[in-house]
């Protein structure tokens, strides 16, 4: 994909929430009300601004005016590749999270990516992933008393 | 006088033992923030947010600002060493900060950067002491109008003044200031754009999207670009310093110029970058031809412009925040952010409520930044060996804090998923030039900026004349209308010129 369809495309779908907020904000009412404007006045002006916008920088776009080099590939070659091996295990922790809780699912996710994608040696691995989310447990459940998700299960597992 | 009791006063407060280690902490954190990639000033602040909320406003928010100075000290420790900008306004210390530590000089010039980012401070600090009492005074006197002119010139200095694409930032804006007024109307209490969403009646917490934005977003574009982190070694000996001292006499001139250009342009939002590349230019323009040369292989003076210059322009950001609620600087926006949830109202009236935060605020500046330098000196070395910190260790430790404090802001599972979501419109929306700082500032002052609009159109009864009254709010309009259209109204006057000169230049 080039930067010239990545940049159209953002636009167009920048522009599909314009049209959902200035269909609410009518919904709302985007106009004078009992003495004062109504909830959607505000958001439809903002919505009517970045839609306006976004017929502009399409337009800078096609016409190559764009302050982006047009012809350049969006993502360089062999960029795609690092940037989804960070992304995807990141979405897989928050997945985690939701079923054995941040702390314990972080022990997983940075064992996994210093063992698989890291390549190091285990005595590594579990050097960094079991120590470090405990000192973070220990500091946010104990000391400043702020109670990180525990997912379904992860009440039960860490009960010290 | 007056501002000389109150600063004794603020003094105190700030020199109190647990806000002397408050600010300490802050400052320490800081700099690794700071030196980190994927972390800044702005995110580092944002994590710490829930902390603060077991603490009393004035220690939070010295804890906050110590956090700010101590990243924008250690910002330069990784361009210096590893020729890696950390934030946008160090792209100018590169260009000699880099040469000098290959020759061999990275002690002289860290400690170049250091002294040259302690008066940028010293500059700053004053501003702050002695025009933000005034400036507090003569905004008490403003009304819904006067504040909604205020907030029009911010982001139309944005549109005008900052970034590649005047109209990407007005769009990143306008979504600003929706996010912002996602979930329950504060005047009218009905649900705005929540479409039965029970996740979406919350709305959006700025912090959740620093956290994406600036964290998760910077992170992803750091390991696409493949940077490799290859710093030049370090150690800081006493002759670094010592020749520091004869540069700072021999430069005192560029020193000044380019601490006095930062705290002019930090004034303004999003002014910090820009200054460093001023200050930069100007400290080059300034010399003779010989030294001139020297320019971008290695010479001290070309640290000292842009670094004094951005931690003057830090500094001031602040002036604005203190006084007006309007941050100049993603980081001052979080830390106004950072006021609001611990339920002071942001405006001249601080000053007036609440001395001991404002004046402790004030002359914790004083002491961080003095005690940072000492930090800083001393310990550079080990800073720096933090970003030796392998990169498939360092990144998921990075993410797993980003989830910590996205979390913590609201207790909410959703506000991590919507971390990593604003990661990756972070991510395209910096290759596609869109400027995130005005997005985030509309974040943070959406509700001011709506209920300013909404209350003056009460109180004119629906006329937009309310905008254009002297003497206060028109020239605010003027100003914005002409700054926000700057760059379409550039090329014409440039045509206009153009065409004159080449009249009178005529064959």
């Amino acid at each position: 994909m080039t930067t010239k369809t990545a940049d159209i495309l953002v636009a167009i779908v920048l522009s599909c929430f314009g049209l959902i907020v200035v269909w609410d904000s009518l919904r709302l009412g985007a106009g004078w009300g009992m003495g004062g404007p109504k909830g959607g006045f505000f958001p439809f002006i903002m919505a009517v601004i970045a839609l306006a916008g976004c017929v502009v920088i399409v337009m800078q776009a096609m016409k190559g005016t764009s302050s982006v080099k047009g012809s350049k590939p969006f993502v360089p070659s062999g960029g795609m590749k690092p940037v989804l091996t960070v992304f995807l295990p990141a979405c897989g922790m928050v997945l985690l999270t939701e079923v054995v809780g941040l702390y314990v699912s972080a022990m997983i996710y940075l064992a996994a990516y210093i063992r698989i994608v890291g390549g190091y040696r285990w005595r590594t691995v579990l050097l960094v992933s079991i120590p470090v989310p405990l000192v973070f447990y220990w500091l946010f459940e104990k000391i400043f008393l702020i109670p990180m998700p525990a997912g379904m299960f992860g009440a039960q597992i860490l009960r010290f | 006088m007056d501002i000389l009791t109150n600063l004794a006063f603020g003094l105190k407060v700030a020199g109190e033992p647990y806000n002397l280690m408050v600010a300490v902490a802050g400052l320490v954190l800081g700099v690794i923030v700071g030196v980190l990639p994927g972390l800044g000033g702005a995110n580092g602040c944002a994590i710490l947010i829930p902390v603060t909320f077991v603490m009393p406003p004035v220690a939070a928010v010295i804890l906050l600002a110590s956090l700010y100075w101590g990243a924008l000290y250690g910002g330069c420790i990784c361009s210096i060493l590893f020729n890696i900008p950390g934030e946008p306004w160090a792209v100018a210390t590169t260009f000699d900060g880099y040469p000098m530590a290959k020759k061999g000089q990275a002690g002289r010039a860290l400690s170049a950067a250091f002294f040259a980012h302690f008066c940028g401070a010293i500059l700053g600090t004053i501003c702050l002491t002695f025009f933000s009492p005034l400036l507090a005074a003569f905004a008490l006197r403003f009304g819904p109008p006067e504040v909604f002119g205020v907030m029009l010139l911010t982001f139309s200095a944005f549109v005008g003044l900052v970034g590649k694409s005047p109209v990407k930032t007005l769009v990143a804006t306008a979504f600003g200031f929706i996010m912002a007024a996602v979930g329950i109307d504060i005047v009218s209490g009905e649900l705005r754009m929540t479409f039965g969403l029970t996740p979406l009646m919350g709305g959006f917490n700025f912090i959740v999207a620093v956290i994406g934005l600036f964290g998760i977003g910077e992170i992803l574009l750091t390991v696409e670009e493949g940077l490799k982190f290859e710093g030049v070694k370090v150690r800081m000996r006493w002759s670094d310093i010592t020749s520091t001292l004869t540069d700072m006499k021999r430069y005192w001139k560029t020193l000044v110029l380019g601490s006095f250009v930062g705290v002019w342009m930090g004034f303004k939002p999003g002014g910090a970058t820009p200054a460093s590349f001023m200050a930069y230019g100007f400290a080059k323009e300034a010399m003779n031809e010989e030294e001139r040369a020297q320019f971008g292989q290695g010479h001290v003076a070309g640290i000292f412009a842009p670094e004094s210059a951005a931690h003057a322009a830090g500094t001031s950001a602040m002036i604005p925040m203190i006084t007006l609620g309007i941050p100049g600087s993603p980081t001052a926006a979080v830390i106004l952010g950072g006021l609001m949830i611990w339920g002071l109202q942001p405006g001249p009236m601080l000053f007036v409520d609440k001395p001991e935060f404002v004046w402790g605020l004030i002359a914790s500046t004083w002491y961080g930044n003095i005690i940072g330098l000492f930090i800083v000196l001393a310990f550079a070395p080990a800073f720096a060996a933090v970003l030796r910190t392998p990169f498939p260790i360092l990144m998921p430790l990075l993410i797993f804090i980003c989830a910590i404090g996205a979390y913590a802001v609201n207790n909410r599972m959703i506000d991590i998923w919507y971390m990593m979501i604003f990661g990756v419109i972070g991510w395209a929306f910096k290759k596609l030039d869109y400027n995130m700082a005005p997005m985030l500032l509309a974040l943070v002052l959406g509700d001011m900026a709506e209920s300013a609009m909404r209350q003056s159109l009460i109180m004119s009864q629906g006329s937009l004349l309310i905008f254009l009254h002297p003497p206060i709010t028109l020239p605010l309009v003027i100003a914005a209308a002409v700054i926000g259209s700057w760059p379409w109204l550039a090329p014409m006057v440039r045509r206009m010129r153009g065409k004159g000169a080449g009249k009178s230049a005529g064959h």
